[in-house]
């Protein structure tokens, strides 16, 4: 390689034209005689031909890892393809949920209620936070920090949403949601009761679901059947037949 | 009519990516790679392969485009181009003998058996030098490497550079001298 020699200024700008098709018709023909009767001067422009693409490849390489990083973020807590449905992360989850229950002291401590409510409780795992537009930013921002469990961001963000937006369905599930992750039941019942009082919600099963076992936690066993026979939720029917036996 | 504007969509696309615009090359990216990571871990691979397959695919597709050796048909040609080149390189690396005998052999060597395979003579000397030139490349102190980028990669004008960085053009165009006789010291250092 050549890269010894010298290379003005004059001589790279010259090579950049002929690549970027820059060149005016007799500069290249002059250029490309020169290349075909110069071993050694087509040598050089090759060489510094393989910088300009070095250095685009190099960086195209850096800027890939860069949106690697972005994507495993955004899907830090969303397993697979993002194509997996919402009911499958929930089956998931509660199916782990019940293996840790099962081995926790709670198990073996509480009423018998309260054991129930151990036992049944997994977070609702949340909505997936795809790459869309931006128009729900705010909302899927929250969510972001709601499933890596930093739920005091989400309750903040989402409680911003929820001043100019309070009938939202959605955001009072999630409120109520984050809120009951958080431990903090009474909280989770006031948001979770307002999405309830939706008729048309697609949150209301669920909530109703959350909301029996929230009932359950505190000893209401009549008004947690009211709300679990109202919830078309999976693990409803398990625990109203618990409550039977 | 829908045909012709989906495609007309993916020409913009591949203009795009010819620029290296930023936002269709993340768009391209984000495209396809759960589709590959899931063909991948079906099918012996791990999470770590999935990322290293698909980022040569990417960068194989990035190149046909610049050659002009890719042309898009349909709405999705150019997502599907990248998942077919990826899946083909994937059976590739599941068939080359290294990765039979061991699982947990090194992507690069089973990479770079691969591609001593499919290149050679004039070509072999060109990606080698390239190689350098990468290297170096990564290993350019920050100015300079960000100078450089943005004229070599993101297609900046002169003047947009020395605009952003506050000084006049002209001495953005000695900077950039400076910095590329900067690079090819570096490309000497790692040849000896």
């Amino acid at each position: 390689m050549n890269i010894n020699s010298n290379i003005s200024q004059e001589l790279l700008e010259t090579i950049e034209h002929y690549y970027n098709g820059t060149m005016d018709a007799e500069t290249l023909k002059t250029f490309e005689e020169r290349l075909a009767s110069d071993a050694q001067f087509e040598q050089l422009v090759e060489d510094v031909h393989s910088l300009f693409e070095g250095i685009e490849r190099q960086a195209l390489k850096e800027k890939l890892d860069e949106f690697h990083q972005e994507l495993e973020k955004r899907n830090a807590i969303v397993p697979g393809d993002g194509k997996v449905r919402f009911l499958y992360y929930k089956k998931i989850a509660v199916a782990a949920v019940l293996v840790i229950a099962l081995g926790s002291l709670w198990f073996f401590t509480g009423s018998a209620n309260e054991r129930l409510y151990n036992n049944h409780f997994s977070p609702d795992p949340g909505l997936p936070t795809t790459m869309g537009g931006s128009e729900n930013f705010a909302f899927f921002d929250a969510m972001v920090d709601y499933k890596q469990k930093n739920y005091d961001t989400a309750i903040d963000k989402w409680l911003v949403l929820h001043k100019k937006n309070p009938q939202n369905d959605t955001i009072n599930y999630f409120l109520g949601s984050a809120y009951l992750a958080k431990g903090n039941g009474k909280q989770a019942a006031t948001y979770l009761q307002k999405t309830v009082e939706q008729p048309e919600s697609t949150f209301k099963s669920d909530a109703h679901y959350y909301l029996g076992l929230l009932n359950l936690k505190e000893g209401n066993v009549d008004e947690a059947k009211k709300n679990l026979q109202q919830s078309h939720h999976e693990n409803a029917v398990t625990v109203l037949d618990k409550l039977k036996d | 009519m829908k045909l012709t504007s989906t495609i007309d969509s993916q020409t913009q696309l591949v203009n795009a990516i010819k620029s290296n615009d930023p936002t269709a090359l993340r768009t391209l990216y984000t495209s396809s790679f759960y589709k590959v990571e899931s063909l991948v871990l079906k099918n012996k691979g791990s999470k770590e392969h999935a990322k290293d397959i698909y980022q040569e695919a990417f960068i194989s597709v990035w190149t046909n485009i610049k050659n002009d050796a890719f042309v898009p048909q349909n709405e999705n040609a150019l997502q599907g181009y990248l998942y077919q080149i990826a899946r083909n390189k994937w059976m590739d690396v599941l068939r080359s003998g290294h990765f039979k005998k061991t699982k947990s052999v090194p992507m690069e060597k089973a990479f770079q058996d691969k591609i001593e395979d499919d290149i050679q003579g004039q070509e072999a000397i060109f990606a080698e030098k390239m190689k350098l030139a990468m290297g170096a490349f990564k290993n350019l102190g920050n100015p300079c490497k960000e100078l450089l980028t943005k004229f070599y990669f993101e297609k900046q004008s002169l003047r947009d550079i020395a605009d952003v960085l506050q000084i006049e053009e002209n001495t953005a165009r000695n900077k950039k001298y400076r910095c590329m006789e900067k690079l090819r010291e570096l490309v000497l250092v790692q040849k000896s």
